[in-house]
């Protein structure tokens, strides 16, 4: 009950995020657009490392004067595109070589299974929707890797989260294929360690944004490795391991458990570990105020390079006024929701393991 | 380590623009609009050719809420790159309508 609790609360809390980030923002300044190009062009930007950060206030600035959604939209697109790609990568270019090893090994590995066991076409359906959840992930880790100051911390929670679920399945590959039992696996896996990674990640990178962002690097490099991990145990056990139900076949015994493998390794693990890490993150940043303040995407500034006067300048909660008060009452709903979804979720859990 | 490899033939496109008014700031949008090149390949272009020397950049500061511009003219290692290229690469310097990601 408390997984399926903790599970149906990921959607509400990314709905939260969603919300708080796009329908309660306010605006970056009166003269910003705010429209999707320039949103998606200044995420991109925030990716280049600090040698070319001039080279994104550029685009952007080009962005503002060009008029037409069509043309905005290409304009942006394309800058968003050269953004992501443009060097220097630094070593952030050998952690995505590994996700991306990681991930061709999980796909090669699932696919060398099905032709052993002759497995069906719909096992070869559920290896595309995994091969799409697979690039995905790498993609999103290419992202999150290149922001500053959440490689090392992400990466070590992704660490912490996939040894923590191999630890909990005695780090066999019997373990890993066997359902989990004991009643406060869930407490620890799904509620506790992303917590930690979540308040760890806020504490080092001094903002909930950093908190957020290595909780999303856990996540996802803890569901690659240990998707890689659990299929190769699939691949290894065949029909051996934990006892099945009788009268199932060789066949769809091993699909079974690779339609396990992607259910709980590139779903569940993914999911529960980011959004309590977010939630987490908000929190830290709540309790701690110092912390509260988001990384700020790339500064435009009035006369060119950052370090010079802002374009929009930070205006006191005096002189902004009303819009502060509105966005003050949103954010207390938005930490109660926060508050409230999160007790719920650890309550239900503790429950569920002392009923156990 | 600094790698200079031939320019592509969207690169000198680019230059030759460029040198067609060695003195005039240029916008990004404009010279891309001009040479024919996404957005996506004009500014990987302008980067490396920055990177090379070849390229100065300025800031036209914002008017009012208008955020600053982004200008590009060549140095004159840039003006020189280019006469010297002039003779041997001028017929490859063709633009294309559409062109590939990572050129530069």
């Amino acid at each position: 009950m408390a997984k399926a609790f903790i599970f149906m609360m990921c959607p509400v809390g990314i709905a939260v995020a969603l919300l708080r980030r796009y329908a309660w923002a306010v605006p970056a300044g009166p003269a910003a657009r705010g429209d999707v190009p320039e949103r998606l062009l200044r995420w991109a930007v925030g990716l280049l490392s600090a040698r070319r950060a001039e080279w994104g206030q550029a685009m952007l600035g080009e962005l503002d004067h060009i008029e037409g959604r069509g043309r905005r939209w290409r304009f942006a697109a394309g800058c968003a595109g050269a953004a992501l790609l443009l060097p220097p990568w630094g070593r952030a270019a050998a952690a995505v070589w590994a996700m991306v090893v990681a991930a061709a090994g999980a796909a090669g590995v699932y696919a060398a299974t099905i032709v052993r066991y002759r497995l069906g076409a719909g096992d070869w359906v559920s290896a595309a929707i995994a091969l799409v959840f697979l690039v995905s992930f790498t993609l999103a880790a290419a992202t999150l890797l290149r922001r500053p100051g959440v490689a090392v911390p992400g990466l070590l929670g992704g660490l912490f989260v996939a040894l923590t679920w191999l630890a909990l399945s005695g780090f066999t590959f019997y373990g890993v294929t066997a359902p989990m039992t004991a009643p406060w696996t869930p407490l620890i896996a799904e509620v506790a360690v992303p917590v930690l990674v979540g308040v760890a990640g806020t504490l080092r990178g001094g903002s909930a944004a950093a908190g957020r962002r290595t909780a999303r690097l856990a996540a996802v490099s803890a569901g690659l490795g240990l998707y890689l991990y659990a299929t190769i145990a699939v691949a290894v056990l065949g029909v051996g391991g934990p006892p099945e139900d009788t009268g199932w076949t060789v066949s769809y015994i091993v699909s079974d458990r690779l339609g396990n493998n992607v259910i709980k390794h590139l779903v569940v693990v993914p999911l529960v570990t980011a959004t309590i890490g977010w939630a987490a993150a908000a929190a830290t940043a709540r309790i701690r105020p110092r912390l509260a303040t988001s990384v700020a995407s790339v500064p435009l500034t009035a006369a060119g390079p950052a370090g010079e006067a802002s374009r929009h300048p930070v205006t006191t909660p005096q002189e902004a006024g009303p819009a502060v008060r509105v966005r003050s009452w949103h954010r207390t709903a938005y930490l109660l929701l926060l508050c409230a979804a999160v007790a719920a979720a650890v309550f239900l859990a503790a429950a569920s393991g002392l009923r156990g | 380590m600094q790698r200079n490899r031939p320019p592509s033939a969207q690169a000198i496109s680019v230059l030759r623009a460029l040198a067609a008014d060695p003195a005039r700031w240029r916008y990004g949008y404009d010279l891309a609009a001009e040479v024919h090149l996404k957005s996506g390949s004009l500014y990987p272009i302008l980067v490396r050719l920055a990177d090379r020397g070849l390229l100065e950049t300025s800031w036209e500061p914002g008017r009012g809420s208008r955020p600053p511009r982004h200008l590009y003219r060549l140095t004159l290692a840039g003006r020189e790159y280019v006469a010297a290229l002039a003779p041997t690469r001028a017929g490859r310097a063709v633009p294309r309508p559409r062109s590939r990601w990572s050129e530069a």
